[in-house]
């Protein structure tokens, strides 16, 4: 039922955000501290390469590439899911509190469970994303009421009204702490990729293998949702279930990837809505896009937040939030 | 036997109660029309009969299942439900739209059959829209629109639909064209229509049973000759009616009205 030619101008962009990707991490792996210069990284890959050269290459950059495109998929399938379920589309994981929800679940176990260096990073993601589960569950019960049902719109005002409450707590929590410490949380809150490591990229993987297909499969089903309640329910979808379902989704994505990389907002906000505006709202065709533009976003922000200061570096988090804070205005202005 | 019936209804929203009591029983293979003044619960009881919206109390059963345990896609194969000023389709086609009412006819992947695509074009055939079929729903007049999104219902391939003022924003001539589409649906493929309407001398024209309801609850239900009469109308509308005899159709006709003052 689809227009043949729209079909082939998506088929098209997934190319190009395919080569985008690959362009962007190869000029990534040349640039900046430890980097491998460019007639080196096929021989290296190829297995030619000198020790340094390999370690830099698999142990160093590359995990982190991975990372950082699965985290930046995950955000934005993840936001594209909110925004059918809500049918709105400045609906983001940030914004309905799961990233403040892993933030305070992270704080709380960074200060009061010490635990010993080696274990403790793998451990955190799972933390973050139990906080992250948690915080969703306790939105969802004050958004969801008898009579009503679950409500999209409610589910975002309780969700700002939750992520602004838990960034409270957070203050509390933080100014009664060590500056050692300290340091570390502000650094996860402001998104500075950390999980760097393959052992992390099983922590997200996953997520994806399964929720992808998962979402590709709801694809006409969120379309149907998109008509509205009432014509949704009229044609036999079960509106309820398939809201909790996706919302449930929705939540791992986002928990999954915020878990490795630190809160970052706006990817699950600009990806779809890129998407969005060069493929038309079909969701079997802006979803794998949107895929492709989220990993894109989050592998640019880190590469240029990477080489933008001396010596650390701009977190990934900062960087897409000095592009997507404009782009959130222009979107509430356009309404 | 009535397929379709309510009983000892109650819908609430929040906490005001907008039906109350209320029994009604769906003539098979009739055109039924609910009239009312504003506010009076007839689009909530139509809601309610389709489960769009819950009730309270009471029971909507359709072929001896109450329609809240029956599961909602089964239910969608035998009720089509437009409800009133549908949201903007976007920039989807008035094909894609139309291939949604063969959603509860799919199976989980939601490939379209050949069958699928024959419902699909039939309905958008008889509502004369095929023209558009490749055409962005929103480029369309609000004419055109409301046919597509009947179309969509049609194509549900439901024994009965359920419209809600399917004629607003129509002029009178679009008016009159929806309303005979969907006579002749009723006529030759012996569809089940309820809607509700506002315009009493188009429910008198298309009915063969009206349900007159105020407050939340059936003042009287029957054939037009029974509805369109002026003490009922009087009861309804608080409106002193005069009722003469459509000379084309032999239905009842309001002439003119004023409203009734004082008491």
């Amino acid at each position: 039922m689809i227009e043949k030619s729209i079909i082939r101008k998506q088929r098209m962009l997934l190319i190009v955000f395919s080569f985008l990707i690959l362009a962007t991490a190869v000029i990534g792996l040349g640039l900046g501290y430890s980097s491998v210069s460019y007639d080196r990284i096929l021989p290296t890959i190829l297995g030619q390469g000198e020790f340094k050269e390999e370690f830099v290459l698999f142990s160093v950059r590359l995990p982190r590439i991975v990372i950082t495109l699965l985290a930046g998929m995950a955000l934005a399938l993840s936001g594209a899911l909110l925004q059918g379920i809500t049918r709105n589309e400045l609906a983001d994981p940030g914004i309905i509190g799961i990233n403040s929800g892993a933030g305070v679940a992270v704080a709380i176990f960074f200060l009061y469970f010490p635990a010993e260096a080696g274990t403790f990073i793998y451990v955190l993601p799972l933390v973050a994303f139990i906080g992250a589960l948690l915080t969703a569950v306790i939105i969802y019960l004050f958004s969801y009421s008898r009579t009503t049902g679950m409500e999209p719109v409610r589910l975002v005002l309780v969700g700002v009204g939750m992520s602004m409450a838990l960034s409270g707590a957070m203050v509390v929590m933080i100014s009664s702490a060590d500056r050692i410490k300290v340091d570390f949380i502000a650094r996860w809150l402001a998104g500075g990729i950390w999980g760097t490591d393959w052992p992390f990229v099983l922590a997200i993987l996953p997520w994806l293998v399964v929720l992808i297909p998962f979402a590709l499969m709801k694809a006409n089903r969120l379309n149907i949702l998109g008509l509205g309640e009432p014509v949704a329910i009229g044609v036999g979808l079960s509106v309820q279930k398939e809201r909790i379902v996706l919302t449930l989704a929705a939540v791992a994505l986002a928990a999954s990837a915020v878990s490795v990389t630190g809160g970052i907002s706006f990817i699950g906000l600009m990806a779809p809505h890129i998407a969005r505006t060069l493929v038309g709202p079909r969701h079997q065709l802006f979803l794998p896009l949107s895929l492709l533009v989220g990993g894109w976003l989050l592998l640019i922000a880190d590469t240029i937040g990477r080489n933008i200061i001396e010596p650390n570096g701009l977190p990934a988090g900062v960087m897409v939030a000095l592009i997507g804070a404009p782009y959130f205005i222009y979107l509430l202005t356009k309404k | 036997m009535v397929r379709l019936q309510a009983k000892d209804l109650q819908i609430r929203y929040a906490d005001r109660t907008i039906v109350e009591n209320l029994s009604v029983s769906i003539p098979d293979e009739k055109i039924t029309v609910i009239i009312g003044p504003n506010g009076c619960g007839k689009s909530t009881l139509l809601k309610a009969m389709t489960r769009i919206i819950p009730h309270q109390k009471g029971s909507v059963v359709l072929d001896g299942e109450s329609i809240v345990k029956e599961p909602t896609k089964r239910l969608a194969q035998k009720i089509a439900v437009l409800p009133q000023t549908p949201e903007s389709a976007g920039a989807l086609t008035v094909g894609e739209l139309v291939s949604y009412g063969r959603f509860p006819h799919q199976n989980r992947f939601g490939r379209l059959t050949k069958k699928d695509l024959e419902m699909i074009d039939w309905a958008l055939e008889v509502t004369g829209t095929k023209f558009f079929k490749s055409h962005p729903v929103d480029s369309l007049s609000g004419g055109q629109r409301q046919r597509v999104w009947i179309a969509l219902a049609l194509a549900q391939e439901t024994d009965m639909i359920f419209l809600d003022e399917p004629t607003t924003y129509l002029d009178m001539a679009h008016q009159l064209e929806i309303l005979e589409l969907l006579q002749q649906l009723n006529v030759t493929e012996k569809r089940t229509i309820v809607m509700v309407l506002h315009d009493l001398n188009h429910a008198a024209r298309f009915a063969d049973y009206i349900i007159g309801m105020k407050f939340g609850k059936i003042v009287k239900s029957g054939p037009s000759e029974e509805i369109i009469t002026k003490p009922v109308l009087r009861e309804l509308f608080q409106i002193d009616a005069e009722i003469g005899e459509d000379p084309r159709t032999g239905k009842p006709i309001c002439i003119t009205y004023n409203l009734v003052r004082g008491d």
